[in-house]
């Protein structure tokens, strides 16, 4: 008889494809390299402790510390790790951010979203809903009350825009065109579900709802937590994540609630799927303390002192940004093959003000 | 014999079901030969070794966790380091034991971690698990410390001696042999 774990090829499948990259990329270790190590080694420790010798600088150090694997922190955002573009906003507005680090200022828009390939942006800025390119032009403008969180998903032919204002969700065509009322609706981003159709959940207060944007049929009706101000789809749609400071809780599709994790000691800040997975990571807070955590196994995989704010997954290649407003930092880490951890300071200073992450899109 | 299996004879029978067929290792020419070329670049052969250790590893790693997902990680976590060490990895050494030392201590970790994790609630992600053989059994293993499930893993499932698990989880092999003897007694308390 031959004993076999839950879920073993699939696990295996999965991993399979994770070590093969490592596999693929890894560096062969040279001669010269193994020479090399104990003089970067030192160079290193030199630099940390310099660091050290600063008082301003000394938290961050020894946060740093505790986290392994960090290589540097660029005094600027002189690159993104991974390929694609980042699309935040700051008190300034929305910024552009390309992977080769240059920035342009959208305009000043309180909220942006990348259209599904990252061809245009959707923002909001006192009374209107605005389309733009990636140069800022605005196609189409809609006049509507305190418009926010925009949401933009759909194929490369067929796009809807969800967004709130004066207190009720609304979904556009992604020419502008066709805008419909639905019903009240709490600040949150709606989440649409990847693949066909136009389903999307977003929050009344209290529940979720699950609605075909084209039939107005709400498909699911699901209990949140009070509080509740984050919904996120997993890549394959299969799984729906809402995030409250006390509890985080993933649901299928019919409703069933597959996990739920509380943390009254430990509020959540954040979470979000690692793309093309079920996992999980979620950022919490404690004491003077922030971490990132598997929302499965509770491994830690970066701690820091102070607050994080936000998680945002590159579109490929395993990168999360992890921001860190008390650090005045961003902070790149690969969780795959091997973990790196990048780190870009002075964020504050480049952005008019700490910039929050709208989405992180479309490596082509 | 070995002085432990005495007490729990039949249990370390029934304990032995969970690993028969289950650890079909590599001859150790094979293995060396698939080290060697992978570590010279070619990808199928390191696929070979990945093949030939994935289902013992995460075995492994599942009943000293009893979480899915978690054993996903601490396997493909001991694979990427396989990896990263591929290439200071000494060839005249069998690699099943040294990829089972990184699981099994993971696991061990990870399963201390979460009995101090009390507002975790154990429910898992991923789709309602298969029913499982050996039920009873697999209950009961469950309960035991994480200490002495790695040991029954170790010599039931991946089929190493004492004197192997000792060198594995760098323990006295006196205290392998106490622990297997414990981790089989209260088995067999709990099956009666």
């Amino acid at each position: 008889m031959t004993y076999r774990a839950p879920h073993e090829h699939e696990a295996g499948e999965r991993a399979w494809e994770v070590v093969r990259d490592a596999y693929e990329t890894r560096e062969p270790l040279t001669w010269p390299r193994r020479h090399a190590r104990p003089l970067v080694a030192g160079a290193l420790i030199a630099a940390v402790i310099a660091a050290v010798l600063s008082p301003p600088g000394r938290s961050v150090v020894r946060s740093f510390r505790k986290a392994v694997g960090v290589e540097r922190a660029e005094p600027a955002l002189f690159s993104l790790p991974a390929p694609g573009q980042l699309l935040v906003t700051s008190p300034q507005g929305a910024w552009l951010v390309r992977a080769d680090g240059s920035k342009r200022l959208l305009g000043r828009y309180r909220d942006a979203t990348f259209s599904p390939h990252g061809l245009f942006i959707a923002a909001t800025r006192e009374n209107e809903l605005v389309a733009l390119d990636p140069k800022g032009e605005v196609r189409w403008t809609l006049a509507r009350p305190g418009p926010r969180f925009p949401a933009w998903a759909g194929t490369r032919t067929d796009t809807r825009i969800a967004y709130l204002s004066a207190g009720h969700l609304h979904v556009v065509a992604g020419d502008g065109t066709g805008d419909r009322t639905f019903g009240p609706a709490a600040p949150v981003v709606p989440a649409w579900r990847p693949g066909s159709g136009h389903v999307l959940a977003y929050s009344d207060g209290e529940r979720a709802m699950v609605l075909d944007a084209d039939t107005r049929v709400v498909i699911l009706r699901l209990r949140l937590h009070a509080g509740t101000w984050k919904l996120a789809w997993s890549s394959d749609g299969r799984l729906l994540l809402a995030l409250a400071a006390r509890g985080l809780r993933i649901f299928e599709p019919t409703g069933k609630l597959v996990l739920a994790r509380n943390s009254e000691s430990r509020p959540f800040v954040d979470a979000a799927f690692e793309p093309r997975t079920h996992r999980v990571v979620a950022l919490r807070e404690y004491g003077f303390q922030s971490e990132v955590v598997s929302a499965l196994t509770g491994r830690v995989v970066f701690r820091g002192t102070g607050t994080f704010g936000q998680l945002s997954w590159a579109p490929r290649r395993h990168w999360l940004l992890v921001t860190w407003p008390t650090a005045n930092q961003w902070v790149f880490l690969r969780t795959r093959p091997s973990r790196r951890i990048v780190g870009a300071s002075r964020i504050a200073s480049q952005f008019g003000g700490f910039a929050r992450v709208s989405g992180w899109c479309c490596a082509r | 014999m070995e002085a432990h299996d005495a007490p729990g004879q039949g249990l370390g029978s029934a304990a032995k079901r969970l690993g028969a067929k289950a650890l079909q290792r590599p001859a150790g020419r094979d293995e060396r030969a698939w080290v060697r070329r992978a570590q010279a670049g070619s990808a199928s052969d390191f696929e070979a070794l990945f093949r030939a250790h994935w289902g013992p590893a995460y075995r492994a790693a599942y009943l000293v966790v009893r979480d899915a997902a978690a054993a996903e990680d601490i396997a493909q976590e001991a694979f990427l380091a396989a990896v990263r060490a591929l290439d200071r990895f000494d060839r005249r050494r069998p690699f099943g034991p040294w990829l089972h030392r990184i699981v099994v201590n993971r696991a061990i970790d990870w399963a201390r971690a979460r009995a101090l994790r009390p507002e975790a609630e154990a429910v898992d992600v991923q789709a309602p698990e298969p029913p499982e053989r050996d039920d009873a059994l697999l209950r009961e293993l469950d309960r035991l410390s994480p200490e002495h499930r790695a040991v029954i893993v170790l010599r039931y499932l991946l089929d190493y001696t004492p004197g192997e698990i000792a060198e594995l989880l760098e323990l006295p092999r006196g205290t392998v042999n106490s622990r297997l003897r414990r981790g089989l007694d209260d088995l067999k308390d709990r099956l009666r």
